[in-house]
């Protein structure tokens, strides 16, 4: 873990220049399916609000890393890559076995796995704190939890930023990953949406036969977009963030531009794939 | 917390890695067309090498980038450049003979544009940052179509969607037991992520060596290889696949041997550590 080169937490300022570059980037890209492939153009924009989705969610997550592994400071002791992961992919496995019952059902039940695998973990984790590292959940950003009013600062230990996982991180935990949970799940609708249409056509075959390789490249583009929203994100917070509460939340605008353009590029790519046709 | 990860001077420069990882991985993912000209499955083993030659080069890469403290951890780069590479790779294989240039081509433009989301719109502000996502993302494709080729003997979309079976005399495309539809290839995604992360996510620290960093990397990756042959069972006639797990076998049991030895070289060289340093401000 790197987490020892978290940088100065800089002011979320957005770049204005380098935004609007990557804007246009991003309406080029939905401009080229716009006119490639337009049965793509409402999925691609699903796409790109799951991706966003991702992007947000991120920030709630309270991620600790290294530092939270040695009881110095608040979060869940692992980095935001494996969070994520893990948040989507459980959100991603249950929405996907609801896609046949429509778009709303299947995002709910998406972000419902996401945010019960984050509740999971945030108990598992502040058991192991409390119980087996003996220590108490105290933040180390607020004096006072925002949700319940509990005062933080007596039960911080000193030298550290705080320690445990304190109620609002363990709300933010749960937010991020019914957000997380969400955004893989429509990425992954939108695209399976594109190849039920698309395989058949190209390999002569029915719909029934393809659904294999249908699933399989929206299950695998899913997790590549997820990958790449997720960790473009913590980028944005560089590395650790406590939840909602923390001074680095404030940073998710530019994590929302980002996401946005990621997302356009990573999906018109993903629509490529069964648009071009080339017999070489 | 902040603390410099220093990186150990010495060694070959980044640029001459990166060129012999471009060169190496496209030669040898090109080698496994010996397949169609030759008509056996016997040089699919090639790809895998290629995915290796791959592997080096980003783990180098990955060096790189994370020795400014990215603050997110060194498998998070891993995961960001086989994000993308997956996106690159499977676009690529739509240009059949072309594939693995096209991979090359796709990664690094997908990653070059990634790094500048990363760089300028996150303001992250790293000299490296868009060169490093770049070759990231290429890495992350040729490490993905090298093991397909390895698993199928084949690089094209139809030949990693469709596998031919005989039913009742007919012979019919069974898109289940594929490489794409059976999912073969998200495990291929982790084992690479798995075999580009760990050498630098392990060896980091005072008296890193390149040497030592990249030998555990390919360590990893004929680890990975081990497994890829085992999945080319499903494809590939049973020849075919022995000489993969014997190449396998053979290059992670030299690979291991070689970064035992280095471990001790550089164990007994840890006498001259010194502090890590810390830069102002926290």
């Amino acid at each position: 873990m790197s987490a020892l080169g978290a940088k100065p937490a800089a002011a979320g300022d957005i770049d204005p220049i380098s935004s609007v570059i990557g804007i246009v980037l991003a309406v080029v890209f939905v401009a080229i399916v716009a006119v490639l492939a337009p049965v793509a153009l409402m999925p691609l924009l699903g796409i790109i609000l799951g991706g966003v989705l991702i992007g947000f969610g991120v920030h709630f997550v309270p991620v600790g890393g290294a530092p939270a592994a040695m009881g110095q400071a608040p979060g869940i002791a692992t980095g935001v890559a494996m969070l994520a992961a893990g948040a989507g992919l459980a959100g991603l496995f249950g929405g996907a076995w609801a896609a046949e019952l429509g778009v709303v059902v299947a995002t709910v039940t998406g972000a419902v796995g996401g945010g019960l695998l984050m509740a999971i973990t945030c108990m598992m984790v502040n058991i192991i704190y409390v119980f087996g590292m003996g220590i108490p959940s105290a933040s180390g950003k607020v004096a006072k939890d925002p949700i319940t009013g509990d005062t933080q600062p007596e039960f911080k230990s000193q030298g550290t930023e705080g320690h445990g996982l304190p109620f609002i991180s363990f709300v933010g935990g749960v937010v991020g990953g019914l957000f997380g949970g969400a955004g893989g799940t429509l990425i992954y609708l939108m695209l399976l949406e594109v190849y039920e249409h698309y395989l058949p056509g190209i390999f002569d075959a029915t719909a029934a036969q393809i659904m294999p390789v249908a699933v399989s490249l929206a299950g695998i583009f899913a997790i590549g977009m997820f990958l790449v929203n997720a960790v473009l994100a913590a980028y944005n917070i560089t590395g650790t963030i406590e939840g909602p509460h923390d001074p680095k939340f404030k940073r998710f605008p530019r994590a929302i531009i980002a996401s946005l353009v990621a997302s356009a590029l990573c999906g018109l790519v993903a629509i490529m794939i069964v648009v071009v046709n080339l017999n070489i | 917390m902040t603390a410099q990860i220093t990186v150990t001077e010495g060694g070959l420069p980044h640029n001459t890695l990166m060129i012999y990882g471009l060169v190496g991985s496209l030669v040898l993912v090109y080698l496994t067309y010996l397949n169609t000209v030759t008509g056996t499955q016997l040089f699919s083993f090639f790809g895998g090498l290629g995915a290796i030659a791959a592997l080096i080069w980003g783990s180098d890469t990955i060096k790189r980038l994370c020795s400014y403290g990215i603050g997110t951890g060194v498998p998070s780069a891993g995961l960001l450049a086989f994000g993308s590479g997956v996106i690159a790779m499977l676009l690529a294989t739509r240009f059949g003979i072309a594939s693995p240039i096209v991979a090359l081509v796709l990664g690094f433009v997908i990653g070059a544009i990634l790094g500048y989301i990363a760089n300028n719109i996150l303001a992250m502000k790293i000299p490296v940052m868009i060169q490093s996502i770049a070759e990231l993302g290429a890495v992350g494709a040729m490490v993905m179509i090298g093991f397909s080729a390895m698993a199928t003997g084949s690089f094209t979309f139809d030949a990693l969607s469709a596998v031919p079976v005989t039913v009742l005399g007919a012979t019919v495309n069974s898109f289940e037991s594929s490489l794409i539809g059976g999912s073969l290839l998200a495990a291929i995604f982790m084992l690479g992520g798995i075999a580009l992360q760990h050498g630098f996510n392990a060896c980091l620290g005072p008296s890193e060596q390149q040497d030592r960093t990249l030998m555990l990397t390919a360590e990893v990756g004929f680890l990975s290889m081990i497994m890829v042959a085992i999945f080319s069972y499903v494809y590939l006639d049973l020849f075919a696949v022995l000489v993969s797990i014997v190449v396998s076998v053979i290059g992670w049991y030299y690979t291991y041997d070689q970064y035992i030895a280095l471990s001790k070289r550089d164990a007994a060289a840890w006498l001259d550590s010194k502090p890590i340093v810390e830069p102002e401000g926290h």
